[in-house]
């Protein structure tokens, strides 16, 4: 929660900001979410703007606009004016949707326009690439490793490439809609160019296809809607200046991850005149692979003449040891040669400690706490060690009301984290790395009484279905007791309909029963009354179906809401699907309840994640999940030159082992469409060129997402590494860098 | 008797012969004094068939049809009440011969096929899809058959204001300043536009745009066809003008002077139907044309403080210009008492829902009658009303709702019915899932469980050859399952179905009547207590019954019999999606839940009005459609000048001022605001209406 408390000079030198643009530069833990509520609170205390505007603040993620609006509205609560008003805070997307939705017909979209989401997006793509694939595996045979056997090869084509395919798409996709070019337009430079692009073309065939379906669906991705705001934007100056009244003020976060459409989106929104304040950490850029996200953005911004720049250089989170190590990545990066890989990866300047009167102090310096592990393990035993260490760190008296975190480079070592760490019995949260268990669960229950709907005469399904509707709520103890006997009633049933809907003599109900268990007999007449109810439901629509189940199911506002959430994906998957049945609405819920798709639902955890809320527990997330987070304690997974490389001999990720000469298609696919589109008459392809650059820019990234991790630690650190599935790798040449640097200042 | 003011008093004594325009706002008694004009007109012995009265729409004419029907109504002729539209339909079939020829049809010996909405939407997609497969309207979002739509609201609006329909496209590039690629969807739609007008005059099919167009350009100006209207309308009461269009407009200025007697009323601050072609402004124009204009000035309906907070919206809504003054606070404090907000912030969408409830079930036990309280919502969507349905049957509250249109094919009659045909006809070749033969069988045989129908339908229906098998041969154990009177039952089903498959094949309409009255309607079957099934079995024959007479009359479609293609058109949305259910006049006392434009068209105050999901921009924003524009192809647009955000911006202000302060003169007691912050996806919510009230209190604030 923000309180109200004192100000460092760096944060009251930010809060007397009046007008014009303003940029700044944070460290870590400085508090710039803080800052920035806290300024936006003051323009509207001081009643700088007029009922109908509001300030504009704009966040990277969805977790991050709760957060905003919370603190916002504490401070205002706390000046006891009304809270929730003058104010609004956006994701990129939401303002994009926000701004197309003001005049959609005027970038050629009808008023019920749908906007489809990554996992429909990925669907028609999957469609679109098994197509191009049927008909064009020839045009990409070229690409493939002359040393593959002719049953590699068939393997790859079978079960790699549509894979690839679809991710080529996919970057042509972003990267047209981001330079806001139609496949026609694309078209047309590509006809231009006289040299053949193959990976282009396809590219280009994919984005055709894909926009067609979409048109067909009346839909957009969330790309268009970035480019599409834009466009409106650029249209019609009348909206432009409306849209500057209405939000006379725009604070931007997390800026270090701005693309070009962002910034241009803003820059128009603002105005040369108007006040813009943009607030980032360089350091912290890490969702540049292959987008145009930039933190050149915000640099170039604060070295714009007439730009006030701003430093909050002081971070009050980290022991001075963590400071120290990562202090000392940014200065080793900057002294290493121009030609290496990581030459200036991270950018100055050092985070600075606070001076020991600051309101919100270091935590005292324990230099024990670190743990760089130089010791090999395989994955497995890594995962082992951790968990164990973990379990011994909960148990310590001193660690009580202490917060611990797992992080990983990436989704699939924290889901094995996961699995380890429970079979270790030790509690862990991972929503981070997934819909949170809240929308799970409600998910999961609707999607197991759908189930029951689409094969009503199956026990198991009834049986589970039951299972669905009873754990909801709370239970006294007879009560949970009472499930799994009436659970294991329902599976033994040998016929549904006896059950459902008894006929005379077929056995139900068991007078017997109803003498010797009339508790158990009891529940199971009021289930049967339910499942009675549900039948009729069945032929409803499947949103109204829904809905209706839902009324039974849930009683917490938040789980109802996440049903009204799922009730309208349905409806809006029934009109892109209208042979779907009830099978496969209760499949599409499934995977949310599963987990194979984010969904962002409505309970707290889902919005705002606040890491104190779990003590006695461990938190696995991913590092870009972390991102705004903060723990006591901190364990980093994997610092070996698979996920974090360094140099042109480390494995890469993007560079498969079926394609020739170390070949990144994607970024090659992304070189031709820069070749074809570019002016200058010297810019040509080169074949590999590409390739090396983007390991270039990848490397980078990865040792700012290290950086990441390591200050989301406030007390105590541990970093280890693991050989990989084959045993080759070594550990990355940043945490070498860090164990000798450690070592060498604590002997 | 209803007790009249002065001010109807004075109206109601001035002569006959007089051409009066009558103007007021809502609630200040103006339909009554209407009604009692006509009554007042048949009581002095005016035949009935000597009098017109023209409305908009249906919906406004149904206060005559009561009092008409009731016993004060005088016996004598029918009075007509008609709309423009409706007149013009009549006429056209009335003079047919007469300018068939004229007026550019292909076969002017043969009648003339009147389209309905669905009929036009089948023909134009019949048209359009292969120009789809072309590439036409490519670099456009949209669900096809709102495109469909949206061609022929081009060719009506066309119609209604009066300009050609050539000029579609041009009016609207030239005001249109959004891409330019959308300058050829213009062009791809006025293709579309011509090909059909095209192709309707070749067969005679006559969509609403043409039957205005015939009866503007060929019949009112014909001589045989104004002395027919001269000598059978020599009295008029044309109410709520302002909805009503230019087309409307032209005819009764024309036709005033003519006239014994005319009655025009004028409702202010309305024109709700703009998007449909209403314009006030031309309405306005009339009263140039009558002997003497009349106003009403005070409402009879609404307390004090609604008539503030009307001005206090006015105010906010109406002064807008970036930067200008701050707008008044309201002058009294009376428009406090009428609002009722949440007691406390509402998160999220259900528990807004949650509060209306309790709050309606509160005012019912406090003496409120249903009839009273409406749930008025921007957008009243199959979901949300289900929604709130549920929550006042659990407080056992009466409600009833109303839509224009309701999707007939989301019924679950219908699509059993819609399911039946298709296993009726397997030579049509249409597919069918084994789950839509499951849902038909478990709404079509009474008693019959989802299990027990699922075990039948599995074992009965095979895809491949689209037939039931019979209940006989399946195996005893599982016939023993299935129950044998669910047996018999089916069996009757399947024997009505095989034997009628074996005959030759007679028309849909004709199919789904028979499968009602022999088998469906019986006792043992599902339709048999259940009215609502067999309302909605009406609506599909009478809506299958119309395209086929339409496709018939026309000649047919090559290849395919008018069934076949039907149930085809029904699959892909583009009929039965949209039709319009008639229009029943609710009677009981229940709780009104409709859009708020309907509830203004419905014209009848009560004590309570829910404003529902009141954060929502769908108060404010008005429905965007890029192939066509209410306000470029009106009247009053300018040639050639540009439509940008501003212009949209202020009218969309404009009619949220209309729409509250609509609200506000049909509502007695109080305005209860229901929002949540979050809406129903998820995303935080403050549209114009909530932030205008916010507003409206911050400045009372500040002024103390």
């Amino acid at each position: 929660m923000a309180e109200k408390r004192q100000l460092r000079s760096s944060q009251s030198k930010i809060l007397t900001y009046r007008s014009g643009w303003m940029g700044i530069s944070a460290v870590p833990g400085a508090g710039k979410t803080y800052t920035l509520s806290r300024l936006a609170a003051d323009i509207l205390l001081r009643g700088e703007i007029a009922p109908d505007q509001e300030i504009l603040i704009v966040t990277l993620v969805n977790s991050a606009v709760d957060n905003f609006s919370a603190r916002i509205a504490t401070f205002l609560q706390e000046a006891n004016v009304l809270p929730g008003m003058g104010y609004t805070v956006r994701t990129l997307h939401g303002l994009a949707h926000d701004i197309v939705r003001q005049r959609p017909e005027a970038v050629g979209l009808a008023e019920d326009f749908s906007i489809i989401d990554e996992s429909e997006a990925t669907r028609i793509l999957e469609e679109i690439a098994a197509a191009w694939m049927r008909s064009n595996f020839h045009l990409i045979t070229g690409y493939l490793s002359p040393d593959l056997s002719e049953q590699k090869l068939e393997d790859v084509r079978r079960n790699n490439l549509p894979r690839l395919v679809q991710n080529i798409g996919l970057q042509t996709i972003r990267y047209a809609k981001d330079q806001e070019l139609s496949p026609e337009a694309l078209r047309l430079e590509l006809d231009r160019l006289p040299m053949p692009l193959p990976l282009a073309e396809m590219g280009w065939a994919i984005y055709a296809d894909y926009q067609r379906a979409l048109r067909y669906r009346g839909a957009v991705d969330f790309d268009d809607l970035i480019r599409l705001a834009l466009l409106a934007l650029k249209l019609d100056p009348a909206l432009v200046k409306r849209l500057r009244y209405q939000w006379p003020y725009i604070l931007e976060d997390e800026a270090q991850d701005s693309s070009r459409l962002q910034e241009e989106i803003l820059r128009h929104l603002a105005g040369a005149e108007g006040n813009w304040v943009r607030v980032g950490d360089p350091n912290q850029a890490i969702y540049e692979t292959f987008t145009t996200a930039s933190p050149d953005y915000l640099i170039n911004f604060r070295r714009t003449p007439g730009v006030i720049s701003r430093e909050l250089h002081e971070s009050g989170r980290s022991t001075l040891s963590i400071i120290r190590l990562a202090n000392h990545l940014i200065e080793w990066s900057n002294r290493l040669p121009p030609e290496d890989l990581l030459s200036k990866g991270l950018a100055y300047p050092l985070i600075r400690p606070t001076s020991p009167d600051d309101p919100r102090p270091n935590p005292p310096d324990q230099p024990e706490k670190i743990t760089l592990h130089s010791q090999a393990f395989s994955p497995a035993e890594e995962l082992q060690k951790v968990a164990k260490s973990i379990a011994r760190w909960l148990q310590e008296p001193e660690n009580q009301g202490r917060t611990v975190a797992v992080l990983s480079s990436n989704n699939k070592r924290g889901f094995d984290m996961v699995d380890e760490l429970r079979r270790q019995g030790v509690d862990v949260v991972d929503s981070l790395l997934r819909s949170t268990q809240a929308t799970r669960a409600a998910a999961s229950a609707l999607s197991d009484l759908l189930n029951w709907l689409a094969e009503p005469d199956s026990p198991s399904l009834l049986s589970k279905a039951y299972q669905a509707w009873r754990t909801r709520g709370d239970l006294s103890k007879e009560e949970k007791m009472q499930i799994p006997r009436v659970a294991r009633q329902l599976q033994a049933l040998r016929r549904v309909e006896d059950f459902l809907a008894p006929q005379p003599g077929s056995g139900w109900p068991q007078e017997s029963l109803a003498r010797e268990d009339p508790g158990l007999y009891a529940e199971l007449i009021r289930f049967r009354d339910l499942l009675q109810r549900w039948q009729s439901a069945a032929t409803l629509p499947p949103d109204q179906l829904t809905l209706t189940l839902a009324q039974d199911l849930f009683t917490e506002p938040s789980d109802l809401a996440v049903a009204h959430k799922l009730s309208s994906l349905i409806r809006q998957s029934a009109s892109i699907h209208p042979d779907w049945h009830i099978k496969q609405f209760s499949a599409e819920v499934a995977v949310i309840a599963r987990n194979q798709r984010r969904f962002i639902g409505f309970s707290d955890e889902d919005t705002r994640f606040d890491p104190d809320r779990y003590p006695g527990k461990v938190v696995v997330a991913t590092i870009h999940k972390a991102k705004g987070l903060e723990w006591d304690r901190v364990y980093l997974l994997a610092a070996n030159n698979y996920d974090f490389p360094s140099n042109e001999y480390d494995p890469y990720i993007a560079e498969w082992w079926y394609l020739r000469d170390q070949l990144n298609l994607e970024a090659e696919a992304l070189a031709q469409l820069k070749a074809a589109l570019s002016k200058n008459e010297y810019d040509f392809y080169q074949e590999g060129e590409a390739s090396r650059q983007d390991r270039r820019e990848y490397v980078r990234e990865r040792l700012r997402l290290l950086f990441v991790g390591i200050t989301r630690a406030r007390r105590e650190l541990v970093i280890t590494w693991n050989t990989g599935r084959n045993g080759n790798l070594t550990p990355a040449r940043a945490f070498q860098e860090l164990i000798a640097f450690w070592n060498k200042s604590h002997g | 008797m209803v007790k009249l003011t002065p001010a109807q008093h004075h109206l109601l004594n001035q002569p006959f012969e007089k051409r009066i325009f009558l103007e007021g706002p809502a609630g200040s008694g103006k339909t009554t004094v209407g009604v009692v004009r006509m009554l007042q007109l048949l009581h002095a012995g005016v035949p009935g068939d000597q009098m017109l009265v023209l409305v908009p729409q249906r919906a406004l004419g149904i206060p005559y049809l009561r009092a008409l029907a009731s016993p004060e109504a005088p016996p004598g002729g029918q009075v007509s009440v008609l709309t423009a539209g409706g007149l013009a339909r009549r006429m056209v079939d009335l003079f047919w011969p007469l300018i068939a020829r004229q007026a550019g049809f292909a076969h002017p010996e043969r009648p003339p096929v009147f389209l309905t909405l669905e009929t036009a939407q089948y023909y134009m997609a019949h048209l359009v899809r292969p120009l789809l497969e072309e590439g036409f309207f490519e670099s456009i979002s949209i669900d096809r058959n709102r495109l469909y739509s949206q061609i022929l609201d081009n060719l009506n609006k066309a119609a209604l204001t009066g300009f050609p329909i050539e000029e579609i496209s041009e009016r609207l590039s030239a005001a249109w300043n959004g891409e330019s690629s959308q300058r050829r969807v213009f062009a791809d739609a006025q293709h579309c536009a011509m090909l059909f007008r095209r192709y309707c005059l070749e067969h005679n099919l006559l969509d609403f745009s043409l039957q205005v167009e015939v009866f503007r350009n060929f019949l009112h100006p014909s001589f045989l066809c104004r002395a027919y209207l001269h000598d059978s309308v020599r009295h008029l009461i044309a109410d709520n003008i302002e909805e009503d269009t230019p087309f409307a407009h032209d005819i009764l200025r024309e036709w005033l002077p003519e006239l014994d007697s005319a009655l025009l009323i004028f409702d202010q601050d309305a024109g709700y139907r703009r998007f449909l072609g209403a314009d006030p402004e031309s309405a306005i124009r009339l009263a140039a044309a009558c002997h003497e204009t009349l106003l009403f000035t005070n409402s009879l309906v609404t307390r004090p403080g609604m008539e503030t907070l009307g001005e206090a919206l006015g105010n906010v809504l109406l002064i807008y210009s970036p930067h200008h003054s701050q707008p008044t606070p309201p002058q009294k404090n009376d428009w406090k008492e009428i609002l009722n907000f949440p007691p406390q912030s509402l998160r999220f969408y259900p528990q807004m829902l949650d509060w209306v409830a309790d709050e309606v079930a509160r005012l019912v036990e406090s003496g409120t009658r249903p009839g009273e309280i409406a749930i008025l919502a921007p957008i009243l969507s199959d979901a949300l009303r289900f929604s709130l349905a549920n929550r006042l049957d659990v407080r056992g509250i009466p409600y009833r709702s109303h839509r224009p249109s309701r999707s007939l094919a989301d019924e679950p009659a219908a699509r059993c019915l819609l399911t039946l045909a298709r296993l009726a006809h397997p030579k049509w070749n249409q597919p069918i899932e084994p789950e839509e033969v499951i849902h038909a069988l478990f709404i079509a045989i009474d008693g019959l469980d989802l299990v027990r129908a699922r075990l039948l339908g599995s074992i009965v229906f095979r895809k491949h050859s689209r037939q039931l098998s019979s209940f006989t041969q399946i195996k005893p154990e599982m016939q023993e399952r299935i129950t044998y009177s669910v047996g018999n039952r089916y069996e009757t089903l399947r024997t009505w179905l095989s034997d009628y498959a074996a005959q030759p094949e007679m028309e849909l309409d004709l199919f789904f009547s028979r499968l009602f009255g022999e088998v469906l309607s019986q006792p043992g079957f599902g339709f048999h207590t259940d009215l609502d099934a067999g309302r909605v079995t009406a609506n599909l024959i009478e809506s299958a019954q119309k395209f086929r007479q339409a496709v018939e009359n026309a000649g047919g479609m090559e290849g395919t019999s008018p069934g076949c293609e039907y149930l085809a058109m029904v699959r892909d949305g583009v009929i039965a999606s949209t039709y319009v259910s008639s229009w029943q006049p609710p009677v009981e006392d229940a709780v009104f839940i409709a859009p708020a434009y309907t509830f203004l068209l419905y014209n009848r105050p009560v004590e309570h009005q829910f404003w529902l999901d009141a954060g929502s921009n769908a108060w404010f924003e008005r429905l965007y459609q890029p192939l066509t524009h209410p306000y470029v192809l009106s009247r009053g647009w300018e040639p050639g000048r540009l439509w940008t955000a501003a212009e949209e911006y202020q009218t969309n202000r404009e009619t949220l001022f209309r729409l509250t302060l609509g609200l506000l003169r049909r509502c007695r007691e109080k305005v209860h605001l229901a929002f949540s912050e979050l809406s129903e996806g998820g995303f935080e919510q403050r549209g114009m209406l909530l932030r205008s009230i916010y507003q409206i209190q911050i400045q009372e604030t500040r002024h103390g």
